[in-house]
């Protein structure tokens, strides 16, 4: 069992309060995701977990147990870097069990372990390389493995494919989720990226300024935005967020539509002229300017041909729309 | 290449090659001066000699107390540059990864010690080394070096310590590597240009230092090579061809020690980026 729970846990850096109380809980296999934009105290959050930094007050639980104030080392966990933090001066072997020799782990365990760990991130044909010789997937793995040989209880990743190209990303980011099938640990991830939150998490924690906004399976932040502030962050491109007059219901404050909510139509609709559009083929994107509303952001189907400056008559679904309350909360009973 | 280019390359070759020559040229007299006879040398001083005179290279190789000096000059060399090297990297390690109250006074208070001439203090350090009852020794020679080496080291060794992207030292933490085997484990491996140019710097300083020894060191059986090649000067008569051949053999340890750290400096310079 290692469930991770976090009881009212502040942080504050001098007079700088980075996080006024949270509790969060992280159940024990899950892949746990915590995003929100930079400075929104995540970070913060993961270092906390793996004893980088002391709470102000609160208490920290893996496992069941206090660790509140144990060393990182003695916590079950281990930690992967955005910058990798590989050792430099060390081959890819000794990066891997650095961690095993310091806690004296038996030459043979340790060997075992490490060749597991290169065997699942296929490293074999490297272990003998220096960092600076491997290209940044690789390091990624080493950081990966490093990782792994602990048999931590939980893993932590801070933003750990923001330094990979975009197409090394997706592909790592498979691989991290057949990791967490493979080794049914508990992972906490923290990222900004919401694409990486929706792919990998079972759980995700939006945060923002230093408290949860929401916590919920991926579809549930999707489906069910508890705040203005998810909508906007859950969801590419972002909803579109504007005031209830738009849909003829002054009565609501903020009304939340998905771009891929919006359809074509003959019937009444808003009258609409394109400014930008962005052909993705299986999509397209268009920038439109409504009357009286302002600017919208819609999902069409690929096979609409569009040109900047057309005009296109847009209908919202209205089973699909968002209310949200003067504090940007979620007016439930609303949607339909 | 155009006209430009090559004029301007003209220019820099010329310009570097009358700064190299300050330094080569005295060099080139002392190292023929050592083949030359006294009267010679007073006549022509930068040609090549007349005859080749080995006696005086060989007086002085055969001569037990030159390497004596040498010895004595080597061993206090090179304890300035491991006690400098030792006290300083610790001292330094301190500074750039614990932030404590009063760090900043205390590494100024280091600092000043930048500004403060070696001659100056010759008076007090002599009063001071005499109370510690070190006239005479080994020691009296290098502790003060290692002191008046130390605020510089401090202040190279910190800024380069504090480049060592922090992340390593929090990855290797949670590894459950603590603050003296990281120093000992990933600070000095990774540090090697630093500590070569610090350790060439000081070992140059005492190598040459002529005043302290003069002051804290009176029997023959502590000189170093400075004060031993004082033997050559008598009252009336100085014999310039012994001592200059003596001056190029004392030259030669520490040109080795430059070039074998030249390396490492080299290394310092052109590499250090840690991140891909």
């Amino acid at each position: 069992m290692a469930e991770v729970r976090l009881e009212n846990v502040t942080k504050a850096f001098g007079n700088l309060t980075v996080i006024p109380d949270l509790s969060l809980t992280v159940p024990d296999k899950s892949f746990t995701v915590l995003v929100g934009p930079s400075g929104c105290g995540k970070s913060t959050l993961l270092r906390l977990i793996a004893g980088l930094e002391k709470p102000t007050s609160g208490a920290i639980r893996i496992g069941g147990d206090d660790v509140t104030r144990a060393e990182p080392s003695k916590r079950g966990i281990s930690m992967v870097f955005q910058s990798y933090a590989l050792y430099p001066h060390m081959s890819v072997a000794r990066n891997i069990d650095f961690g095993l020799r310091i806690s004296n782990v038996p030459k043979e365990e340790r060997e075992r372990r490490l060749n597991e760990a290169a065997r699942i991130l296929a490293l074999e044909d490297y272990l003998d390389r220096k960092p600076a010789e491997l290209s940044g997937g690789q390091r990624q793995r080493v950081a990966i493995g490093r990782s792994i040989v602990r048999n931590p209880k939980v893993f932590l990743f801070d933003e750990p494919l923001s330094n990979l190209d975009a197409a090394l990303r997706a592909q790592m980011r498979v691989e991290l989720a057949e990791l967490h099938q493979s080794i049914a640990s508990t992972m906490i991830y923290v990222t900004h990226d919401q694409v990486e939150a929706m792919t990998l998490a079972d759980q995700i924690v939006v945060m923002n300024k230093g408290r949860i906004e929401q916590i919920g399976t991926p579809m549930d932040l999707y489906d069910k935005p508890a705040s203005v502030f998810v909508a906007g962050f859950i969801g590419s491109p972002k909803m579109n967020l504007m005031p209830g007059k738009a849909i003829g219901r002054p009565d609501i404050p903020t009304v939340g539509i998905r771009p891929e909510d919006v359809e074509v139509t003959e019937g009444d609709g808003w009258e609409t002229k394109a400014r930008v559009v962005e052909t993705l083929g299986s999509d397209t994107i268009a920038h439109v300017r409504v009357e009286d509303v302002g600017e919208m952001t819609v999902r069409l189907p690929g096979h609409i041909r569009l040109n900047d400056g057309d005009r296109l008559k847009l209908r919202a679904d209205p089973a699909r729309q968002h209310h949200f309350d003067a504090d940007g909360r979620r007016m439930e009973g609303q949607t339909a | 290449m155009t006209a430009p280019h090559v004029w301007r390359n003209v220019l820099r070759i010329a310009l570097l090659l009358v700064v190299a020559s300050f330094v080569l040229a005295p060099l080139w007299a002392t190292v023929m001066g050592g083949f030359k006879t006294n009267p010679e040398i007073r006549t022509s001083a930068f040609a090549l000699p007349d005859a080749w005179n080995t006696e005086f290279y060989g007086a002085i190789l055969s001569d037990p107390s030159f390497w004596r000096y040498l010895g004595n000059s080597l061993l206090i060399s090179s304890a300035a540059v491991v006690l400098t090297l030792i006290v300083g990297s610790a001292a330094a390690y301190v500074f750039a990864q614990i932030r404590f109250f009063g760090a900043n006074f205390l590494f100024s208070y280091l600092l000043l010690g930048l500004m403060f001439p070696f001659a100056t203090a010759i008076l007090p350090l002599f009063i001071k080394v005499r109370d510690l009852g070190l006239l005479d020794t080994y020691w009296a020679v290098i502790l003060p070096q290692t002191a008046f080496g130390l605020s510089l080291a401090i202040l190279l060794f910190r800024t380069f310590f504090a480049q060592l992207p922090k992340e390593l030292f929090e990855a290797a933490y949670i590894d459950g590597c603590g603050y003296v085997r990281f120093f000992i484990m990933f600070t000095l491996p990774l540090s090697t240009p630093i500590l070569a140019t610090v350790g060439v710097f000081v070992f140059v300083q005492s190598w040459n230092n002529f005043l302290l020894p003069l002051v804290v060191l009176n029997s023959r059986e502590v000189f170093t090579w400075p004060l031993g090649m004082m033997q050559y000067r008598g009252e009336f008569v100085t014999q310039w061809n012994q001592t200059l051949a003596f001056v190029t053999l004392s030259l030669v340890p520490a040109v080795v020690f430059f070039l074998a750290a030249q390396k490492y400096i080299v290394a310092g310079l052109t590499g250090g980026a840690v991140k891909g």
